[in-house]
């Protein structure tokens, strides 16, 4: 089965009050699920993905994204 | 009698039509509703061309630690807030040993944003257990306090450290369970736990390391009272929030407990969100489970600094980049012209200036600069001939990078949608998070903004229907027997409002924290009055007054 990957990412109001970034996954299976990163997290996926364009995130392993929610302080 | 209202536009709670009448009070309990009532009272007030509704009940606040210097909970209960529940997801200030203390101001800080002076000598912390705790609170309370007891707090008393590294053993589930009574009987509403929420440390909070069965053994003493579990899902995730419906629906029944969730959101960003997380309540909900969504009345505001890089400039990625460069860097990046033409560029491309045009100043530190609080960019660079992200970048280093802006009305923002939501009968508004976030932004002045908006502007209420779920839907939810009534009997918690006045006041900074400590709050607009049981705590003429009626209220 294909690897999941990021289908897209968006900006989205936080219940706290600051700006956190909505990732969509699309599984190998079809099916699709949203992770929320703060914006430490989403910083981290940036540098993780080598990209600086949140379009760009859009095609990228869902390891990186793991690798920051299995560490979250990190 | 003790105090009549006269000649008041009487809406009762119960979602009827609202009558003409007076209403009397004796020794804190409503004996009279309708009619006119013969003779003179102690007080009386003349309700003529005003609501006199049930005192709001406001389901989800943290007001724990502010209660221990302001009883009156300033400012919701000028708001017609007579009731608060704080203790929401998984933090209260009991039952906690005296060495788990710092771990817990760990928590309020980060979830809460409860900045260190709240916590180092506004307050004796002279208690350990539930009843202690509100042993505390006695004496000093302007408003009512229903409290939720935290499960974070319940497993750190009982598994210590290990809290925050596994699961819990039988005898530890025993332990948690017999801690919980002893709240449930000292006077707690209910159980609070969360999913979602991280420590200081960015560590999960105790309450997440539970197993199912852990929480199930808790929703089981839960249910020799039949009293509340109120739930922090993963808000975010619209499959694993239906999940926790599920699981929420499966404790309810099992137990025979009401249930909440919170919060409950509508985004661009996920726009089925709402209507599977409502289609699943509701078949649960037939199913004979209690599982109340929590909606919030107010849209989402965002603030940002230069200091850190908000995800709001993520859309431009030199404007990002920029601001995740180290700090002198960045200084010397945003005073470099050349540099800031190209980020001017980005942002306002072709002259097209609306990207930051909207956005306003919220704080600065400069004495000068303070004019400009409150006010939007756009307005400023109108003034100064420039354009809204010049004068941003330019007001950031005045105050070197520490200027605070505001972007509204973000999320949750369309009233097309959040009306009929808020209006939906398996809809608890609710959610305020009343006495958080005090530094990002006002958590106050909901009940204003659902009665401007949602009754007189868009009218998906009637104003008994939207009365009635502020006070006696609240009630009822949470099991609070003998308020969210006008009705002889039943507490004297009672608003009286302006119903074409009633709203919230523009967002401003205020320094009433400990130490001087800053807030945002939201002052009211069309309250008249607001009386806790019986006793009248605020007045728009002499404010708030020197009132202790309130009461520890429980199910």
């Amino acid at each position: 089965m294909a690897e999941a990957t990021i289908e897209r990412a968006v900006v989205t109001p936080g219940h706290d009050g600051s700006a956190e970034l909505l990732v969509t996954l699309r599984y190998g299976n079809g099916g699709s699920g949203h992770v929320s990163l703060d914006a430490d997290g989403a910083a981290r996926l940036f540098d993780l993905c080598g990209v600086t364009r949140l379009e760009d995130l859009a095609g990228q392993s869902w390891r990186h994204l793991m690798r920051i929610l299995d560490q979250p302080g990190e | 009698m003790d105090l009549i209202i006269r000649n008041g536009r009487l809406v009762d709670g119960t979602g009827l039509p609202a009558f003409l009448g007076d209403l009397g009070v004796r020794d804190g309990r409503i004996v009279h509703v309708g009619g006119r009532i013969p003779g003179r009272a102690t007080r009386e007030i003349d309700a003529a061309g005003r609501v006199v509704a049930p005192g709001f009940i406001d389901p989800h606040t943290h007001f724990d630690v502010q209660l221990l210097w302001d009883g009156q909970a300033r400012p919701a209960l000028e708001h017609g807030v007579t009731t608060v529940v704080p203790g929401n997801c998984s933090l209260s200030l009991a039952p906690l040993k005296a060495e788990h203390r710092p771990r817990l101001v760990g928590m309020f800080q980060q979830i809460e944003e409860m900045p260190d002076a709240a916590f180092d000598g506004a307050f004796d912390w002279t208690w350990e257990s539930f009843d202690g705790y509100l042993d505390a609170l006695k004496g000093k309370l302007g408003v009512n306090v229903a409290p939720l007891a935290g499960h974070s707090v319940i497993r750190l008393w009982v598994m210590g450290d290990a809290a925050t590294e596994r699961a819990a053993n039988a005898e530890e589930l025993t332990a948690m369970q017999d801690l919980l009574r002893q709240c449930l009987e000292a006077g707690a509403i209910g159980l609070s736990t969360s999913f979602v929420d991280v420590d200081e440390k960015l560590q999960p909070v105790p309450s997440r390391y539970a197993h199912f069965e852990e929480i199930d053994a808790l929703a089981s003493v839960l249910g020799e009272y039949g009293r509340m579990l109120q739930v922090v899902p993963e808000f975010y995730a619209t499959d694993v929030t239906l999940a926790r419906v599920d699981q929420l629906a499966e404790l309810s029944l099992k137990h025979q407990i009401p249930t909440t969730f919170s919060p409950l959101f509508d985004s661009a960003a996920t726009p089925d969100n709402v209507t599977r997380v409502l289609a699943r309540v509701s078949e649960q909900m037939a199913r004979g489970a209690r599982v109340w969504p929590q909606v919030q009345t107010r849209p989402i505001d965002i603030s940002f600094t230069f200091e850190v890089a908000s995800l709001l400039f993520a859309g431009t990625p030199g404007w990002y980049r920029t601001m995740r460069l180290p700090r002198e860097e960045k200084i010397a990046a945003l005073n470099n012209a050349e540099y800031l033409d190209g980020l001017v560029n980005e942002a306002e491309p072709g002259g097209n200036t609306a990207r930051y045009a909207a956005v306003k100043v919220r704080a600065v530190i400069r004495r000068e600069d303070e004019p400009l609080v409150g006010r939007s960019l756009a307005e400023i660079a109108a003034e100064r001939g420039s354009t809204p992200a010049r004068v941003m970048v330019a007001i950031s280093l005045a105050n070197d990078l520490q200027a605070s802006f505001l972007a509204a009305n973000l999320g949750h923002n369309d009233p097309a949608r959040i009306g009929p939501l808020l209006a939906h009968p398996m809809v608890h508004i609710g959610a305020s998070d009343g006495g958080a976030h005090i530094q990002s932004f006002a958590t106050y002045g909901d009940t204003g903004y659902l009665f401007r908006h949602f009754v007189r502007d868009r009218q998906d209420f009637t104003l008994e229907g939207a009365v009635k779920k502020i006070t006696a839907d609240t009630a009822r939810i949470w099991g609070i027997t003998d308020r969210g009534l006008l009705q002889a009997g039943m507490a004297a918690d009672i608003t009286i409002f302006d119903p074409d006045a009633i709203d919230r006041a523009e967002e401003e900074a205020a320094f009433d924290m400990p130490e001087q400590g800053m807030r945002y709050v939201r002052h009211a607009r069309g309250i008249e009055a607001v009386i806790v049981n019986g006793e009248l705590a605020w007045s728009s003429g002499a404010g708030y007054r020197d009132a202790h009626s309130g009461r520890v209220v429980n199910a």
